[in-house]
């Protein structure tokens, strides 16, 4: 486990992995990343959200056009969600979360199976530290929730909905989740976090 | 340049003005996102420049005619602050120098810059030069791959950029102001480390076929410790929280 930067050869054969590149037969790391030697991966530090299918995200609806609802979802492309199958009727500010259609050949992400979400609040984080906030097998999620009583919902956009519980205390833990991603140990100091500060209530 | 005709001497006792060896950098800090609203930056202190370099992007390229479908479209603007230097150097706005200076960092940055991974968008790279002492587009060209690396937008390398010249028979590395002014040939050279490519070539004055391949070894030499200041400052952050830990 290193951390490399663009431009650094991590592997001398080339193989494909996500952000990376290869030239002259060699694999070279295209972002500043962590490369684990033996699993083969570069987990990206800092970067944006790239659209994949089936993926969950949060967004808000920021304009109602004929046919269709544009969605910020905090990436480079809009999101649209074809009125024909929205079930409630949405206007401009609502918060939704949604699965990734498609990204389509004029590069906006088609939404479906979307659901709107009343009242909470949300945060905006770094989507590259989104997998952590999850965690492994949803280990830290689960915990979160356990122990603030928050009902949390991870876009892989890289926004967040908290509503109910200990809405402080989930955004301290998020935030902190998100500046020590790439320590080892993280679960185990939330799970401290979360103890501590409910004996202190 | 050297056509004045009250040229200062430069070299003293067979050293420069402020007491470097012919291939001696100024001191070179540089710290890694600093602009918390930015999706990337960096902060450069290198001899009495300071330069700010954010970095924006990708996102809907705007006006829309702008955008290509095919690889994101790189803006850059690099700017001096009115009170950055002494003399009339930035006193307004964008000017010729400016426009100049934001052309060719966007084509340093346009080799480098994996663009093809997103159509349509723009990525914005913005270079404020906040004091300044000679060197600058070099320094921002610095500053800005710090930047750009910070905001995880994917590139085949980390570029670096520093200027070389020439003051009599001697060539020397990393003009300052008074140098740039009256030096016999001023030479800004950005590479990209990894392939040795030349991706900006500028100059003022003269050299002969020697003294530029000369110039160009001294630039690559410097260019190890530039990228080395530049790595370091990448993994700092990093680093520190991961120390808080062990």
């Amino acid at each position: 486990m290193e951390i490399v930067i663009p431009g650094d050869m991590i592997l001398d054969k080339p193989i494909h992995m996500e952000n990376t590149f290869i030239e002259d037969g060699k694999t070279y790391a295209a972002v500043l990343g962590i490369f684990d030697q033996e699993k083969k991966t570069l987990i990206p530090l800092e970067g944006l959200w790239y659209p994949k299918h089936g993926e969950l995200v949060v967004g808000i609806i920021i304009e109602e056009k004929l046919n269709s609802y544009v969605v910020d979802l905090n990436a480079p492309y809009k999101g649209i969600l074809v009125a024909k199958y929205v079930r409630d009727k949405l206007s401009v500010g609502d918060i939704i979360e949604a699965t990734v259609k498609e990204l389509d050949e004029t590069k906006t992400v088609v939404l479906m199976r979307e659901r709107k979400l009343y009242g909470g609040k949300i945060i905006d984080v770094k989507p590259s530290k989104v997998p952590r906030i999850i965690g492994k097998n949803n280990t830290m999620i689960k915990q979160l929730t356990e122990g603030t009583k928050s009902t949390i919902i991870v876009g892989m956009n890289g926004r967040v909905w908290i509503k109910g519980g200990d809405i402080a205390l989930t955004t301290k833990a998020i935030l902190r989740i998100q500046e020590e991603a790439h320590t080892s140990g993280l679960t185990d100091r939330i799970r401290e976090m979360l103890e501590k500060s409910n004996k202190e209530q | 340049m050297g056509s004045s005709t009250n040229k200062p001497e430069l070299i003293v006792n067979g050293k420069r003005l402020d007491g470097r060896a012919f291939d001696e950098l100024r001191p070179i800090k540089i710290e890694a996102g600093v602009l918390k609203n930015a999706d990337g930056s960096a902060y450069l202190e290198w001899g009495k420049n300071k330069i700010f370099a954010a970095v924006y992007g990708p996102k809907e390229a705007l006006p829309k005619h702008t955008g290509d479908p095919e690889k994101a479209v790189i803006k850059c603007r690099y700017s001096m602050a009115p009170f950055s230097s002494l003399e009339e150097h930035g006193r307004s706005g964008p000017n010729r120098r400016a426009i100049e200076i934001s052309k060719v960092t966007k084509e340093v940055f346009e080799n480098v810059i994996m663009s093809e991974n997103f159509p349509g968008t723009e990525i914005d790279i913005f270079i404020e030069v906040v004091q300044s002492d000679g060197g600058t587009r070099a320094a921002g060209i610095t500053a800005a791959a710090v930047a750009l690396a910070t905001s995880g937008i994917p590139m085949r390398d980390l570029p670096y950029a520093v200027s070389a010249g020439k003051i009599g028979e001697h060539v020397i590395i990393d003009l300052n102001k008074i140098e740039d002014n009256y030096s016999d040939a001023d030479m800004p050279m950005a590479i990209s480390p990894r392939t040795g490519n030349v991706l900006l070539l500028q100059m003022d004055g003269s050299l002969t076929r020697d003294e530029f391949k000369q110039a160009v070894e001294m630039v690559k030499k410097a260019g190890q410790t530039i990228s080395r200041i530049q790595r370091e400052a990448l993994k700092a952050p990093y680093e520190k929280i991961s120390n808080k830990y062990k």
